[in-house]
């Protein structure tokens, strides 16, 4: 573990109480701990069900982890447990310091909203004022993402998958946050619109040397933009290597699984 | 032609032992290197030979670690002087010792759909620390140019070159801003002759100046051509080390 993390988890878990008088508590995730590094991508696989949706869920605020500890770099230098923070300081890093791309763009985007509507609500929360200005900073990131300008004040729900994808990424990157935790970004897309997806993700990471948290069942994903990665089953990490180790010469009964049904 | 080896190698592989275990067929293991020591010193190259299966493959992943080493130790010196494990080293450093010292070029090109082939190679040469953008650039074009990549296919996308074409692409990307210890896996494997003979002096002259390099060659004379000292394996020991002319000989060339 350097010292020069973005983003550090220390034995994040996430249980629900089951109703009834002698049910055991679900374990969603438990004892879940890793750092990531500015312009470093790190991946977490496994099967659905395994728990990493919910420690990206967990990170981000959208659920509250039961035990554990988050902290950015970005946050008062990394010494504030944002576990610790209220909702409404915790919804406030959203805006320039943790964005979350979802898989599904209608949980990161307002459908009803123009692309550039949903980018310029991000700025507007960071304080921007000017209108021009923001017109000039949406029109920006759309070109960098590769949606046509002439698409900008169109509402969203009239895009491809894909293109909302793009303005997702768009929106959650607005302001440059340091730390980007993508949650399964292209499952849903054609082959070869997830392809071109992917490419634009891994050219923005390391363009901005973001730090990532790749969560994917889906090994090609985890190859292409991952170098680390943490193998997690029934809500715990089973596994932890380098990418290429991990898929080349997995150890655990259940890696072993994932990745020769990925290969087969 | 002739460089004398400093005397503390580069690389120091002591007792490395590789088992596979394999949970899907009851846990069975399967042992793949059986206590291998090996050194190769600095301006020195080393080729493994041995029949397939004996480990070569299997010795030059563990030293860069796409697989776990099982036991025993891969001592790399470090430019500045310092010794890391690679087996036991934790993953952020390892990935940073990677990028910065350890060239691997294997037969595959890893999948880098929107990089262009002097992208591919320039990235390269950042990781290795040359991060001024137009010198990296100059760097990976030359590169590029000794590996003899026509230069009309230098902003093509590798994903649409031919398979040798994305092997000198690969071997462009290993060995530019050269790294300390050079690791190839039948680098010329799908080459014609011309951009075979390229290659072989490109790795030659690599070593003159100074790389370590650690080589499977499924090809001979490649050995004799370019190796200092071969090491034959078997069954995941080493039964033999010395001169080419020597090690090829008396074990009747029987790769």
């Amino acid at each position: 573990m350097g010292a020069d993390w973005a983003l550090r988890v220390d034995h994040l878990g996430r249980t629900f109480g089951r109703p009834g008088p002698r049910a055991e508590a679900i374990v969603a995730a438990s004892d879940v701990s890793f750092s990531v590094a500015a312009g470093e991508a790190l991946g977490i696989i496994g099967e659905s069900g395994s728990g990493k949706t919910t420690v990206l869920r967990c990170i981000a605020g959208d659920e509250h982890s039961s035990s554990g500890s988050v902290w950015l770099r970005a946050l008062d230098g990394g010494e504030t447990d944002l576990v610790r923070l209220a909702p409404s300081q915790r919804r406030a890093l959203r805006i320039d310091r943790l964005a979350m791309v979802y898989q599904d763009p209608a949980q990161g985007l307002r459908l009803d909203v123009t692309a550039g509507g949903n980018i310029a609500e991000r700025l507007t929360a960071a304080g921007w004022r000017n209108f021009g200005q923001i017109r000039q900073r949406a029109a920006e990131l759309l070109a960098r993402v590769e949606v046509p300008l002439g698409r900008m004040d169109d509402l969203v729900r009239t895009f491809s998958g894909g293109m909302r994808q793009r303005v997702q990424l768009a929106a959650a990157l607005a302001l440059r946050p340091p730390v980007v935790l993508l949650d399964e970004p292209t499952t849903g897309l054609d082959a070869s619109v997830a392809a071109g997806v992917l490419d634009l993700i891994r050219d923005l990471l390391e363009e901005w040397g973001l730090a990532a948290v790749v969560v994917s069942h889906d090994m090609a994903v985890i190859e292409l933009l991952t170098r680390r990665c943490l193998v997690m089953h029934q809500g715990r990490v089973v596994e932890a290597g380098l990418t290429d180790q991990l898929l080349e010469d997995p150890q655990h009964a259940y890696t072993q699984r994932l990745v020769a049904a990925a290969r087969g | 032609m002739t460089v004398v080896p400093s005397r503390r190698p580069v690389l120091e592989v002591r007792d490395l032992r590789k088992q596979f275990v394999l949970h899907h067929l009851g846990g069975r293991h399967v042992t793949a290197l059986d206590g291998v020591d090996l050194d190769v010193a600095k301006g020195e190259h080393v080729a493994l030979v041995g029949t397939s299966g004996a480990g070569k493959s299997s010795l030059l992943r563990c030293v860069w670690r796409s697989y776990l080493p099982s036991s025993g130790s891969v001592v790399l010196r470090r430019t500045d002087g310092t010794s890391v494990d690679l087996a036991t080293l934790d993953d952020t450093t390892l990935a940073d010792v990677r990028e910065h010292e350890i060239g691997y070029v294997s037969q595959f090109l890893r999948r880098e759909a929107r990089r262009t082939a002097v992208e591919v190679v320039r990235g390269s040469a950042r990781r290795r620390g040359v991060l001024d953008q137009a010198a990296a650039g100059d760097l990976a074009v030359e590169a590029l140019g000794r590996v003899a990549l026509p230069a009309e296919l230098w902003n093509t996308y590798p994903v649409l070159l031919s398979g040798g074409e994305q092997q000198r692409i690969n071997l462009a990307a290993g060995t530019v801003a050269p790294p300390r210890l050079l690791l190839l896996d039948e680098p010329v494997a799908s080459l014609d002759p011309a951009n075979r003979g390229a290659v072989l002096e490109l790795i030659a002259r690599l070593r003159d100046s100074g790389v370590a390099v650690l080589s499977v060659f499924h090809d001979l004379d490649a050995v004799r051509q370019l190796a200092d000292r071969v090491v034959r394996l078997e069954r995941g020991r080493v039964v033999a080390v010395g001169p080419p002319e020597v090690v090829l000989t008396a074990a009747g060339v029987a790769s």
